[in-house]
């Protein structure tokens, strides 16, 4: 500190002091970008659910589907709203800007994305902005992952217009809904490993200033028939076997990771100190653990969910708030599963239930007390017949069991395929700004 | 002698009881990397800026623009009355540091300017910003200004176009206390009055500001080398 401009003592004091209990936690309901504020460390109020339209279904649209998520609400295990954005194009995940008014939503298939407003009334959502120009900006397809960052979203993609395989990269946009950059995956070899361009998720650490980034398949995949692409030899080599640290701050890559059978959902370690990150592949159904050995970063099997053998399809992670405990969902055999990894090196599960006939998404709140799941993947991987569940699953969790809190019939509710899942909560002891009309006390 | 002005537990700190530490490490987020070296990496084109009405600590009107284009500025958000330790006062802590960084490079010190625009535009009159700026941003080697609204609707349309969040926090009978609510942002914006970077708590660190501010001035000699 320069004494030229010298620092009060009292403030460094009131720093001190209070910083400990301030520091801001690494991401909000586990699993979220660090840099959103307004935490929902208590009682979430509502569960937004991003729908795929269903034809034939209601009105076959794909939708943003509002439950009330509060126990102490009259309307509790209900939904109470939907806005239909009119058409199907392969709805799939979402993610709140940085001051968590906005909540945006991707289409695979068609690559729009579509901006709510969540902020002025989170219980009543509003389409307020519909983007369409991703890929002619960047040549992307498939916005899969949408990233807080300050004053912008970071958008991890699935695929490309030229040959819809799964080259493809990230694109950056402001609050606003304008595009500001693309950065591709690198195809080139990095510290010994060559990439292979793929992408799926991405997540920050801001104190180490990595990124880190996973790798699925391209829409030649993704939007086929499950069943056609897991007998065509050819298509399932079409998988990606990498991940790839970042330096965010100048957005280069600066290492490719080898981490084979499609690494999927990346959770950091939320506590401090846990400068790790653990992902599960989805084709050979393993925990790897991403963490920092002599200066570089190393991908290291650690784990092993279900039998591999039986391609339990690994999908859908939850990491808890203390980093010490995961939940996994595997697709194919409809199993949510909860790991121990206190120690991350060697995670071992202490707990399972069949939770339907197929399942995908798992959210918990950041007390650790209530999670919740979906079950649809993609309109083609999900499952058919009487297996072809449709629906949100909220259960209460005490460390040893789950229990059903409520339960959305999607099908029955004629909404669709539910898939992402955010949550949000009524604005506490806050009003506008422009209400103010007098200096207060 | 300076004074640091913040509204803490209902005190109102005056310079006599104040003297220069350093903060410290731990008061802030974690940053476990060295800052890229200036030049190396390229600011993205976040959003331009558009222009508002606002006031300066004379009470003269005075156009937005005027503080957001022709110098590589700084502009963050804040209200006098900002109690939280991570919010208006790490911004400070922050930007103190900075200056000192940037003084220390007589290249920089005519190129960059800071900004402070009041948040509470009811409360912070400019005599009130007026008192605060002598005390806190005074330098004659160095601008840094500190600005006002005449009305929250003149200020509502700044907050809109940087993005800036804001909201009354009230009391248990749903009163407007004199505390908001706001994310913390530092907004870098180039000659051109081009967003290229903006800081929340995770990049608030003067090494990398600076060269940022570094890396915006190569920019614009490359460009005047072609």
């Amino acid at each position: 500190m320069s004494s030229r401009h010298p620092i009060p003592s009292l403030v460094a004091a009131a720093f001190l002091t209070i910083a400990g209990s301030l520091t801001p936690a690494l991401a909000d309901e586990t699993c979220n970008s660090p840099y959103m504020v307004n935490l929902i460390k208590g009682q979430e109020d509502y569960v937004h659910v991003w729908t795929l339209g269903v034809e034939n279904l209601g009105d076959g649209s794909d939708k943003l589907v509002t439950l009330d998520a509060n126990p102490h609400s009259k309307t509790y295990g209900h939904v109470i709203n939907q806005v239909s954005v009119g058409g199907r194009g392969e709805a799939h995940h979402m993610g709140f800007t940085d001051d968590r008014k906005y909540l945006w939503a991707g289409n695979l298939d068609d690559s729009k994305i579509f901006v709510f407003d969540v902020g002025t009334d989170p219980a009543k959502p509003k389409l307020v902005r519909t983007i369409t120009d991703l890929t002619a900006k960047t040549g992307f397809v498939g916005p899969h992952t949408f990233y807080a960052m300050p004053g912008r979203l970071m958008i991890g993609s699935l695929s490309n217009s030229r040959d819809r395989g799964g080259v493809t990269g990230l694109a950056v946009y402001n609050n606003k809904g304008g595009f500001v950059a693309k950065y591709d995956i690198p195809t080139t070899t990095l510290q010994g490993v060559k990439g292979d361009g793929y992408g799926y998720d991405l997540a920050i650490n801001p104190a180490k200033n990595v990124m880190l980034t996973s790798s699925f398949a391209g829409a030649q995949n993704y939007m086929r028939n499950l069943g056609e692409v897991v007998k065509d030899a050819e298509a399932m080599k079409h998988f990606g076997n990498t991940m790839v640290v970042w330096n965010l701050k100048t957005m280069q890559p600066t290492q490719v990771l080898s981490v084979p059978g499609a690494p999927l959902e990346i959770r950091w370690g939320l506590a401090p100190g846990q400068d790790w990150a653990i992902t599960a592949t989805a084709l050979t159904s393993k925990l790897w653990l991403i963490k920092q050995a002599g200066g570089q970063w190393q991908a290291k099997e650690v784990g092993t969910i279900g039998d591999p053998a039986k391609i339990p399809l690994p999908v859908d992670i939850s990491i808890a708030a203390d980093g010490k405990g995961l939940w996994i969902n595997t697709f194919m055999d409809g199993t949510t599963h909860y790991f121990d990894i206190s120690d991350p090196e060697h995670p071992h599960e202490t707990f399972q239930q069949h939770t339907g006939a197929q399942v995908n998404m798992v959210s918990q709140s950041w007390d650790g007390k209530r999670i919740y799941i979906t079950s649809s993947l993609l309109s083609q991987w999900d499952k058919t017949g009487a297996d072809n569940e449709q629906f949100l699953r909220a259960y209460n969790w005490d460390g040893h069991a789950l229990k059903p809190a409520f339960a959305v019939d999607f099908t029955k509710e004629k909404l669709g395929r539910p898939h992402h899942m955010k949550f949000s909560a009524k604005a506490a002891q806050q009003v506008a700004l422009a209400s103010a009309e007098v200096p207060r006390n | 002698m300076r004074a640091w002005l913040c509204a803490a537990g209902g005190f109102l700190w005056s310079a006599a009881a104040l003297c220069a530490v350093d903060p410290g490490a731990g008061t802030a987020p974690r940053t476990e990397f060295l800052a890229p070296a200036a030049g190396t990496y390229h600011l993205e084109r976040i959003q331009p800026t558009a222009d508002g009405v606002l006031l300066d600590v004379s009470a003269r009107t005075r156009h937005l623009t005027e503080f957001t284009h022709g110098k590589i500025t700084l502009l963050t958000f804040f209200y006098t009355n900002c109690e939280d330790p991570l919010g208006c006062p790490f911004a400070y802590v922050t930007l103190s540091q900075l200056r000192a960084r940037v003084l220390a490079q007589p290249s920089l010190t005519s190129a960059v300017r800071f900004v402070n625009v009041s948040l509470d535009p009811l409360h912070d009159t400019p005599p009130v910003i007026q008192s605060y700026a002598k005390h806190f941003g005074a330098d004659p080697h160095f601008e840094w200004s500190f600005l006002t609204s005449a009305s929250i609707a003149n200020l509502l349309p700044v907050l809109d176009d940087f993005g800036q969040d804001v909201s009354l926090q009230t009391d248990e009978h749903g009163h407007a206390t004199k505390l908001l609510h706001h994310m913390l942002k530092v907004f870098l914006i180039d000659r051109e009055g081009t967003v290229r970077e903006i800081y929340s708590l995770a990049y608030l660190q003067p090494d990398v500001m600076l060269n940022d501010i570094q890396t915006l001035a190569m920019e614009r000699s490359a460009t005047a080398q072609r």
